[in-house]
């Protein structure tokens, strides 16, 4: 016998999802359409005057060379670090599931990063790689490299991905590992029996069948270098030297509280809330349709 | 035993309770400052000494970070109606500050209105010319002053057979000490600044009384242009620096205070930086150091000219909900920082320049200077040194913006990616759209 519960009070499911819509009109919808109201303003940066100049604010920003080469230079920097978080956490996923001792231990340590503040993997990353003080700098140096990420604009390119892409690998480690749990033992098992090669297997069964599990990593880390690597790129380099790692959300973050201009901050925020919007579709659309095995 | 533990509990709400009704609960007064390290420890501590010399008020002094996000938090809270009473701001903030009729009191009509004294030659003079206005009177009240000077190593300058007392005067003889370092091996880097745009573009101008642009360098009207790139002197100025950059002898280590550390560590032998950082070469330097006045070019005509003031000063915001008590309170505790022996506290606690007349007086009376002459060096480039129309400051909207052109496009010159002379032209063009930009905006409000 199947025990059901029903209410018939048609205001109750309503009344239990109310916290979270609250919740999300608030911090979501309200402040979004703020950023929208803001980014067709020109406003002084205490708000005592607000002239509307219709979409002058994103016109301005897509004539400047200077946007668009930070757009391209975003969509670098989104890709190096989807790929640096990805294929370590892949490997190592790999390998911790053949651990047979220990294996809870080492995947502790693995998932460990996690848990760290963006800003604070940031300055770990900065002490280490400072060319007067870090560590990692000294040894650089020692061999013989000129390691000066405040003047060369690839060093620090270099080190906000390593930076960035660091911490998402644990999370990236977990989800490969819940993943690779999960493929069948038989399909190996047979696979063995004929002959197949730990490579052959790999390749052939393994990297197929965690295909949707990689596709929605890519998106997912993506969509994390894209908004949510400002910390990083603050307490590293803050964007410089000469803009080589002034991303899209940092540009927002600069403009807005650094140079006070709010309106074009804003228009840049409705630009981003844009591409989000895209990258969600794009995921709920193709992560589980189009991939399949 | 329970009764005793009730009977405890009431007689200590009765005092504590009882003490509160009796007496008048006293006006809060909100302070924001961007300082962190000795500088916030010593204004928090003044804000506390204040509170006790009286009871009528209650300085609230609270860090709310770093200047710019200090800013954004006024702005924010300005917004919302709710700024704080008075905000600590760095120089470079003042004409956004200024812009913003109606959100800021100046600082003389503060005291008038309280109906206090208030006399602005207190101040130092260059003080006075940074943060006033033409007709003397005062917009916001210095409080941290400094400015920038050289700073070198003795121990790397006794290994290159340099003059320990003779330190590089002018930029030709800072070259040749930087080179000389780099042949000897005394040091990885002869040379090194903090501060870009405010040492090597600002400073600068007011080293040589050349202008940053018209309109006597912003102070006369939002209105002014940018003029620089058209001035020999600065491309020189970034020329030099990426001359040396390529052996060495210049190494550029980062915007702010970045490159502080690689003179700490005894990695570049000199350095230019602002004065505050004496306190903390004196704690943290593990060799023998000493100051030197900011070098400067000898064709220039007349030179040298005096440095300017940097720093912060304090700014009252305007709100409509201010009540004749609040505004009272305000000035009683601007008048109880400016006084001379709170003043003279502050200076030889962080290693800030004194703001005030009679506060330099007392320090040099008291032999403050004659004990560690190296104090002495900042506060004379100020106001010993020369003045000239170009050296009494500036003021311009969006200055935090364009000082980070100004970085962005020297950084591109010494990455190699292009030559001096454009790189001051496009942090000059830049300036000015944000300029016209902010002229645009700041023009609305009045």
């Amino acid at each position: 016998m199947q025990r059901r519960v029903t209410f018939n009070n048609k205001l109750l499911p309503y009344l239990l999802v109310a916290p979270q819509l609250a919740v999300t009109l608030v911090f979501f919808f309200w402040p979004a359409w703020q950023a929208i109201q803001l980014s067709v303003v020109q406003q002084d940066a205490f708000g005592q005057t607000s002239t509307f100049v219709g979409l002058a604010n994103f016109r301005e920003l897509f004539a400047d060379p200077d946007y668009v080469r930070t757009l391209w230079r975003t969509l670098f920097f989104s890709s190096a670090v989807a790929l640096t978080a990805l294929i370590p956490a892949l490997v190592l996923a790999v390998m911790c599931e053949r651990v047979v001792r220990g294996a809870t231990f080492y995947r502790t340590l693995l998932v460990l990063p996690y848990a760290v503040a963006p800003a604070i993997a940031g300055v770990l990353w900065l002490f280490m790689f400072s060319p007067s003080v870090g560590i990692v700098a000294y040894w650089l140096k020692k061999m013989g490299m000129d390691w000066n990420p405040r003047l060369n604009g690839d060093h620090a390119m270099g080190l906000v991905i390593m930076a960035a892409a660091w911490k998402q690998i644990s999370y990236n480690f977990l989800f490969f590992l819940a993943g690779l749990q999960s493929i069948p033992k038989a399909l190996l098992e047979a696979a063995s029996i004929d002959g197949a090669s730990q490579w052959k297997r790999f390749w052939t069964i393994v990297f197929p069948l965690l295909s949707p599990t990689t596709f929605f990593l890519l998106v997912v880390n993506i969509v994390y270098a894209f908004f949510d690597t400002f910390g990083i790129i603050d307490a590293v380099t803050s964007g410089g030297p000469a803009k080589a790692t002034e991303v899209l959300v940092y540009k927002v973050y600069y403009d807005g509280v650094h140079a006070l201009n709010i309106g074009s901050s804003a228009a840049q925020s409705v630009i981003l809330m844009v591409i989000v919007v895209v990258l969600t579709a794009v995921q709920f659309r193709y992560v589980e349709r189009k991939v399949h095995y | 035993m329970r009764n005793l533990k009730s009977a405890l509990a009431i007689a200590v709400s009765a005092v504590f309770f009882g003490g509160l009704t009796h007496a008048q609960a006293p006006t809060e007064i909100q302070m924001w400052m961007g300082l962190t390290g000795l500088g916030g420890e010593t204004l928090t501590k003044i804000g506390e000494d204040f509170n006790k010399s009286q009871s009528d008020y209650k300085v609230v002094v609270s860090f709310k970070g770093q200047y710019p996000e200090q800013r954004a938090a006024a702005v924010a809270a300005y917004r919302a109606g709710n700024p704080p009473h008075i905000m600590q701001m760095f120089d470079a903030g003042s004409g956004d500050m200024m812009g913003a009729k109606g959100a800021i009191v100046p600082v003389s009509d503060v005291f008038k209105r309280a109906g206090m004294q208030f006399n602005p030659a207190d101040f130092i003079a260059p003080a006075r010319g940074y943060y006033g206005l033409k007709d003397g009177s005062l917009l916001s009240m210095p409080l941290n002053v400094s400015t920038a000077v050289l700073f070198y190593n003795k121990d790397v300058f006794k290994k290159a057979g340099l003059d320990v007392n003779n330190p590089p005067a002018t930029w030709p003889a800072l070259q040749a000490a930087a080179q000389k370092i780099r042949a000897t091996g005394a040091a990885a880097c002869g040379f090194t600044t903090t501060w870009l745009a405010w040492i090597q573009l600002e400073q600068f101008g007011s080293r040589h009384n050349i202008a940053l642009s018209n309109q006597a360098n912003g102070r006369g009207g939002i209105d002014a242009e940018l003029s620089f790139a058209s001035d020999p002197m600065y491309t020189k100025q970034v020329q030099m620096l990426m001359d040396m950059q390529k052996d060495k002898t210049f190494d550029y280590k980062g915007r702010s205070n970045d490159a502080s550390a690689s003179f700490q560590n005894g990695e570049c032998g000199m350095i230019t930086q602002s004065s505050g950082a004496f306190g903390g070469y004196v704690r943290d330097a593990k060799f023998e150091w000493a100051v030197a006045p900011l070098p400067y070019w000898p064709e220039a005509q007349g030179g040298p000219y005096a440095t300017t003031v940097g720093g912060a000063s304090l700014w009252v915001f305007n709100s409509p909900k201010r009540t004749d008590v609040e505004n009272r309170g305000i000035a009683k505790f601007l008048d109880y920082l400016k006084s001379t022996p709170v003043m003279v506290e502050w200076s030889k606690t962080t290693g800030f320049l004194p703001a005030t007349n009679t506060a330099f007086k007392k320090l040099a009376d008291d032999g403050y200077y004659d004990k560690d002459p190296r104090t002495a060096i900042a506060i004379n480039s100020l106001i010993v040194g020369k003045q000239g129309d170009h050296s009494a400051g500036y003021r311009y909207g969006r200055w935090t913006e364009i000082r980070d052109f100004y970085h962005e496009e020297v950084e591109k010159a010494l990455q190699g990616k292009q030559t001096a002379k454009e790189a001051v032209t496009n942090a000059q063009n830049r300036g000015n759209a944000a300029l016209r930009a902010f002229e645009k905006t700041a023009a609305a409000t009045n």
